[in-house]
């Protein structure tokens, strides 16, 4: 059992982790998902002590590893890892990579590494090549004796870091095979990846990160299938999203129209989708919401789903219900309404909060009424 | 094949090269320059007249003319090469010494019937740090004994006139509570020279009357003209015996005896009237007298030991030395870093010979460590400061990774170096060492300045007495690429043992009977 403490990783411009408490149970196999940069390796790297942690604690099977002058040695006998660039030991024979481990620090005879050597190549395919150099393997074939090497030093947990990130597309797949595979062998299992479908079909329990932090925790089908939290359902859903403060009758709408441009053309979002988000956002800010504009402040949000093709704008606001169907101005409600999919309004007494995302603009508007306007090409 | 014919080519040119330069240095490179016949002639501006190093001739010169441009040597060997070959117009120095060169076989010179200036007083001179009591006393009650009873004047005449070289049977005591540590050249004929890899001359022989009267034990020191008066100021030596000058300036840091010997001032130039002969027999005569004659060659052999074994042990103690700084600086230790950066700059930034000067003169100056020894010190830390530096860029290059995946296994930060990191920086780090290795033996080619004898010395040594530069410089060159040959041979034999890249599976497999696998 691996439990993490209000554990925090600063580096000099960045600070990757914030605070992440979790507790990691023995069988355990997680996969950590999320934005680069939002931590995933520094985190992994954490918990077998390659990063030293700015702060907290990890408990490994009751024992504080964190604390200055324990033997790191010996937690990491029995932390394996696998990395992104494969690291075996260039000097050595593939073999040896296998069995120099188990004499030096296992103090294994020859003959019984050479053993578990053998066995090892064979359970990941790499069967006859025990006498070649690691670079004369293939970017696979060096991760599968990659792989081997760790469980040599038969490891209860298994810290893999995006282990097929480095591969050729055709290499992916023998890699992934193998680490199907030892995810049923029953070891504690933690694997960064960005294959989302590969990181839902091994695993039991999935990290969503961003925020510095674990920012959602849950089973395969609750992340993958129902996600509680925004940042989570836009990264599961391959969401583009653009967020847009208008707050005020002042608001430069023209170097609105250039971002809405500029976002379309980064996300390659088809032009007429691209002409229906400016349609939707001139006529709901310019027109159906003015009176609105004057007493408070309008936040919208365009989300471009890849994957559907479908474009969503957000207009949420506070203040006493309004619903722009009700308004004077009813044509442009009608011109909208027609060119789009859908367009509904939802009053909402609690209000949503402003998120985190934007707890900067310091806020504390409830935004209790929303408009959803739903494009589709 | 086309890998194989551009090296020939590339040796080809070589080739042509060298055998050029060859031909250049047999040949004398002589340029057209005209006879002297008078002393007029001497006092013009084209005029180049050489001198000794603190032989004090350069005084004469500027007397007697004043319009010549004065060139500096550091011995008279070099002068007299300088002079046959037209180099040089004309050499101010003492007449006896420069007419004993001829009669030994200097040609392509002719010494002047003149001679100008002041007589220059020769003497031996005395340590101001010397440990034997009033040394300067004891050596002028010596002296004029010696000159008294006509022992002098007799020795005068058989080495210096007559050119005998048979050196008495005097008896100086082997061991003795005075001990009497004697500076010479070992260079100057016929005053302090080799003839075989034997001592003489008339310093030497005074030198040995002095210590046998005195009851001393004795040891001479070589130095070149321009480091033995730094050698008796700073107390290495109790005195000086090779035919020193009493310059005014010498006088004021050292006491001279009375004086051994009073010269005359020549004037030596080149006599265009010889041609060149031919070459086979020019050839075949250097070669005997710079190999055969007096058994010459046990010289380059005494030289060859001491060349290796300062240059093996600063290797040994070197590369000790660097991979024990390397290991105490490797952990981020940031005193030891700061100390190691601070002396390899000052090591590296300081040219070879100063090092060894400071060590041997300032650092090691009071105590009596042999020059050698000194020697064996200032070139290992030079070594062990490459060394430092070498190992610093091959560790830092292999892969970050490489160690990350050393410590996940479980590997201690030792281990990790010793199993996982050196192997991979050893390929990389040996070629670098193998040319430090070169660069260090020919480095070790100035310890000449601290009172040893290696392989260049004894080259000038002999240089000293064929009077021709050609076969003792070729021999020491060659020797020199032979013993850079051999020692980097020696080191690619070890590293294959520690070291062998492609092992096979029966080599991957030794101690295993793995008979039954397939």
């Amino acid at each position: 059992m691996i439990e993490l403490r209000h554990l925090r990783k600063e580096y000099e411009n960045a600070t990757p982790l914030k605070d992440v408490n979790t507790v990691i149970n023995d069988g355990d196999v997680i996969s950590i998902i999320g934005p680069s940069g939002t931590g995933k390796s520094t985190l992994i790297r954490c918990i077998n002590m390659l990063e030293r942690p700015t702060g907290g604690q990890v408990i490994f099977d009751g024992e504080d590893i964190t604390e200055p002058g324990y033997d790191l040695t010996k937690a990491r006998q029995r932390m394996g890892m696998v990395f992104q660039s494969f690291n075996l030991f260039g000097h050595l024979t593939v073999i040896e990579n296998l069995m120099q481990p188990q004499m030096d620090i296992l103090k294994k005879s020859k003959s019984e590494a050479y053993e578990t050597g053998v066995r090892l190549l064979k359970r990941v395919g790499m069967s006859g090549r025990e006498f070649q150099y690691p670079d004369m393997l293939s970017g696979g074939q060096k991760q599968r004796v990659a792989i081997a090497r760790t469980l040599a030093m038969d490891p209860d947990v298994i810290l893999l870091d995006e282990p097929t990130s480095a591969l050729d597309p055709t290499m992916v797949g023998e890699v992934q095979a193998v680490i199907k595979d030892l995810a049923k062998s029953g070891k504690t299992m933690m694997i960064v990846t960005h294959e989302m479908k590969f990181a839902r079909a091994i695993c039991n329990r999935v990290f969503y990160m961003d925020q510095g932090g674990i920012y959602e925790d849950g089973t395969p089908e609750q992340i993958f299938d129902d996600p509680k939290k925004e940042l989570t359902r836009r990264f599961i859903m391959h969401l583009r999203v653009l967020e847009l403060n208008v707050d005020g009758p002042d608001f430069d709408f023209i170097g609105a129209g250039t971002e809405i441009d500029r976002y379309c053309m980064q996300n390659t979002i088809p032009s007429r989708i691209q002409y229906r988000i400016r349609l939707a956002f001139e006529e709901l800010m310019q027109q159906m919401l003015q009176p609105v504009l004057a007493e408070t402040p309008v936040r919208v949000t365009v989300e471009y789903s890849e994957d559907e093709e479908t474009a969503v704008m957000n207009a949420t606001y506070g203040g006493e219900r309004f619903d722009p169907a009700e308004g004077e101005n009813s044509l442009s409600y009608q011109v909208l309404k027609k060119s789009v999919e859908e367009l509904t309004y939802s009053y909402d007494p609690e209000g949503g909060e402003a998120e985190a995302s934007d707890a900067d603009t310091g806020s504390s508007n409830k935004f209790t009424n929303t408009v959803k306007v739903l494009i589709r090409e | 094949m086309t890998y194989l014919k551009r090296i020939t080519a590339g040796n080809a040119i070589l080739l042509i090269a060298m055998s050029l330069i060859l031909l250049c240095l047999l040949a004398g490179c002589s340029l057209g320059s005209k006879q002297i016949t008078s002393l007029e002639q001497l006092n013009d501006p084209e005029i180049k007249i050489g001198v000794g190093t603190g032989t004090g001739t350069d005084d004469v010169v500027v007397k007697e003319f004043p319009k010549a441009e004065i060139m500096y040597f550091r011995d008279e060997t070099e002068a007299y090469g300088a002079v046959s070959q037209g180099k040089i117009d004309a050499i101010v120095f003492e007449k006896a010494t420069m007419q004993s060169a001829v009669r030994n076989g200097l040609t392509g010179v002719r010494i002047m019937e003149e001679t100008i200036g002041e007589d220059k007083k020769a003497g031996i001179a005395i340590s101001p740090k010397t440990k034997i009591p009033d040394l300067e006393g004891k050596v002028n009650e010596f002296m004029s004994e010696a000159e008294a009873d006509g022992t002098l004047k007799e020795m005068r005449e058989r080495w210096l006139i007559d050119n005998n070289e048979t050196m008495p049977e005097i008896d100086v005591p082997e061991n003795s509570e005075i001990h009497l540590t004697v500076a010479t050249v070992g260079i100057i004929f016929p005053y302090s020279y080799y003839k075989g890899t034997e001592l003489t001359g008339f310093e030497i022989e005074l030198a040995r009357r002095l210590a046998a009267w005195m009851g001393a034990s004795l040891e001479f020191k070589i130095y070149d003209y321009d480091g033995i008066v730094a050698a008796a100021q700073s107390g290495e030596v109790d005195c000086i015996a090779a035919n020193l000058y009493a310059t005014p300036e010498r006088q004021e840091v050292l006491a001279f005896s009375q004086p051994t010997n009073i010269a005359e001032n020549g004037i030596m130039v080149r006599d265009t009237g010889i041609s060149l002969a031919n070459y086979s027999n020019k050839l075949k005569s250097s070669f005997e007298k710079t190999f055969i004659r007096e058994s010459r060659w046990k010289l380059f052999l005494r030289g060859i030991g001491t060349t290796l074994l300062i240059t093996i042990l600063s290797i040994l103690f070197g590369t000790l030395l660097g991979f024990g700084v390397f290991m105490t600086c490797r952990n981020g230790n940031r005193a030891a870093n700061r100390i190691t950066s601070f002396f390899t700059w000052l090591i590296d930034g300081m040219p070879v010979v100063v090092l060894l000067m400071i060590f041997y003169y300032v650092i090691f100056g009071q105590l009596s460590v042999s020059g050698t020894a000194v020697s064996v010190v200032a070139f290992t830390l030079i070594f062990a400061s490459a060394v430092i530096s070498m190992l610093r860029s091959s560790v830092s290059s292999v892969d970050r990774g490489q160690t990350e995946a050393a410590y996940a296994l479980g590997y201690s930060d030792r281990k990790t170096f010793f199993r996982v990191i050196l192997p991979q920086a050893l390929p990389l780090f040996m070629p670098a060492y193998k040319g430090q290795i070169t660069a260090l033996i020919k480095a070790t080619a100035v310890v000449g300045y601290v009172a040893v004898q290696d392989l260049t010395k004894m080259g000038d040594i002999i240089r000293s007495r064929t009077y021709e530069a050609f076969f003792p410089l070729i021999a020491v060159a060659v020797i020199y690429f032979i013993l850079a040959a051999i020692l980097t041979r020696i080191v690619s034999r070890i590293e294959l043992k520690i070291y062998s890249r492609q092992r096979t599976r029966e080599q991957v497999l030794t101690d295993i009977g793995l008979s039954d696998e397939g």
